[in-house]
């Protein structure tokens, strides 16, 4: 069975990443609301999940909101849209950590499953 | 990899009180999930749906977008976010208001209140803070099950600001607890090795067990015995019914067995032989059983290394040096001189009764320590008369 839980929060974790690289190389402002709300919504998901790395998880969730939330202010009020650029750069690095860590949170759990099983 | 080293009492992991609320509150974090989702969710789709519309993407204009969707969603809507393009917009916000309304209203916001409404975030966080203070306890005492017995106790521990936990199995006497001012205290079985752990016995310096039942007693006995086995560093207290019940609890490990019914027989009898007066009524009863701060009687053993052996009373000056008084020396035969004169020699391995204020009493055993002589100088100056 599909734990569709797992599936929302995967989701919105992929979609952060994708999001943020898509308005990296677009500069597009559409993208930029896009980017920061999938971002808002993926740390939102990550509250309370009870496993190997969700503080981890979290804690990169939060990096990347810090970065986005000045960047969508630099960029919306037309000062440092380069320095708005290079903070959604940033905030991307962090999703990146945080699909590598929910990686190895699948082996981690994959292992355990087959460990029960015999 | 490493094998964890099993301890002696067997492979039991310590209750975590700390972790029990910090969980409760994670579980608080999780039920918002989905309603913050939504709100995070129709804010999105409201700025881009009005960004789109109105082809506008200067900050200006996407604050104000963001402005007019929540004002939408959140039912308070006082004015509008666009100035142009009104009929297109209105249309867009007219379906917006029929999603986002039930939706984002009336399921997210509306949960998201109702989850901080139902949880009682004071009461977790209340705990949360006892027991994160509670980890830090050291040489404190673990008194089990709350009861007038251990009241008293409790009463006059306070007074003495010595440290305690309290464990009670029983929940619906939570509110006497609080109400007793109790700092610490855990609802749980204290029979429980996890439990006695967590409570931090391996710090401890003792344990009280006063429960009704020897049965109850007896287990909570041999389970602290177990984990501390040391009868001198780790003291148990307890109470038993009978006089039978009590030898088993001594050999079992308890230091003190008390049966409240000869206790309070013979407190009754020496009311009976010594008819309290005016003066000294019960002055040694209340110096015995604790209940003046202002005055104690210790015993202090004199080491077999002590330069004090060998000298008189009066020559070591210690009334002078620490404020006490010597009342009695128990010479190494167990033979008790009773108001030692100043002519009185100190024997090898006698111990001194003495009487003054606990701060008095502290200086004394420091006194005592003092003039212990190192093991280590009397080998040296061995040493030097054979060279």
């Amino acid at each position: 069975m599909i734990n569709w839980g797992k599936v929302w929060s995967d989701f919105f974790i992929v979609l952060a990443l994708t999001s943020n690289v898509g308005f990296i190389f677009s500069h597009d402002p559409y993208q930029l609301v896009i980017a920061i709300s999938v971002n808002l919504i993926a740390t939102v998901l990550k509250f309370g999940a009870k496993k190997i790395f969700s503080a981890e998880l979290l804690a990169t969730a939060l990096v990347a909101d810090l970065h986005l939330i000045p960047a969508t202010f630099l960029y919306f009020s037309d000062i440092h849209v380069g320095l708005a650029i290079g903070l959604s750069i940033g905030a991307a690095v962090a999703n990146v950590i945080s699909i590598v860590l929910l990686i190895v949170e699948i082996i981690f759990e994959y292992k355990k499953a087959e460990e029960e099983e015999y | 990899m490493k094998k964890k080293k099993i301890p002696h009492y067997g492979k039991v992991k310590p209750i975590n009180f700390r972790a029990i609320y910090e969980e409760q509150l994670y579980e608080i974090l999780s039920r918002l999930r989905f309603p913050l989702m939504t709100v995070l969710f129709f804010t999105m789709v409201g700025v881009l749906g009005l960004m789109i519309i109105n082809n506008k993407s200067d900050g200006k204009h996407v604050l104000n977008y963001l402005f007019h969707t929540v004002i939408t969603f959140s039912t308070v809507g006082y004015t509008e976010g666009y100035t142009e393009n009104i009929e297109l917009n209105r249309l867009f916000i007219t379906i917006f208001i029929m999603i986002s309304f039930p939706l984002a209203y009336m399921y997210g916001l509306a949960t998201a209140v109702n989850v901080f409404a139902q949880s009682n975030l004071q009461e977790i966080f209340r705990y949360w803070r006892m027991y994160k203070k509670m980890e830090t306890l050291k040489g404190h005492y673990i008194i089990c099950n709350f009861n007038e017995i251990t009241k008293e106790v409790i009463k006059n521990l306070k007074r003495r600001k010595i440290k305690f936990i309290v464990i009670e199995p029983n929940r619906e006497l939570e509110p006497e607890i609080r109400k007793a001012g109790i700092e610490y205290y855990v609802i749980e079985e204290p029979h429980k090795r996890g439990v006695l752990l967590g409570v931090g016995i391996e710090k401890a310096k003792g344990l009280i067990t006063a429960f009704e039942e020897n049965t109850q007693d007896l287990s909570v006995i041999v389970t602290a015995r177990l984990i501390r086995p040391d009868k001198d560093t780790f003291h148990i207290f307890a109470t038993a019914t009978t006089e039978g019940a009590a030898e088993k609890m001594k050999l079992l490990g308890a230091n003190e067995v008390i049966v409240p019914s000869v206790a309070i027989g013979r407190r009754i009898t020496s009311f009976v032989l010594h008819p309290p007066t005016p003066i000294i009524k019960g002055f040694l009863e209340s110096i015995a059983y604790g209940e003046r701060t202002d005055i104690d009687i210790i015993e202090i053993k004199v080491d077999e290394h002590s330069d004090l052996i060998g000298k008189k009373l009066k020559d070591i000056g210690m009334r002078q040096q620490t404020g006490t008084t010597i009342v009695a020396i128990v010479r190494e035969d167990g033979k008790m001189k009773i108001a030692p004169s100043g002519e009185t020699i100190i024997k090898k391995g006698d111990s001194l009764i003495v009487l003054g204020h606990p701060k008095a009493l502290k200086r004394a055993e420091e006194f005592i320590e003092e003039h212990i002589i190192e093991e280590e100088t009397e080998k040296s100056t061995e040493g030097e008369k054979v060279g």
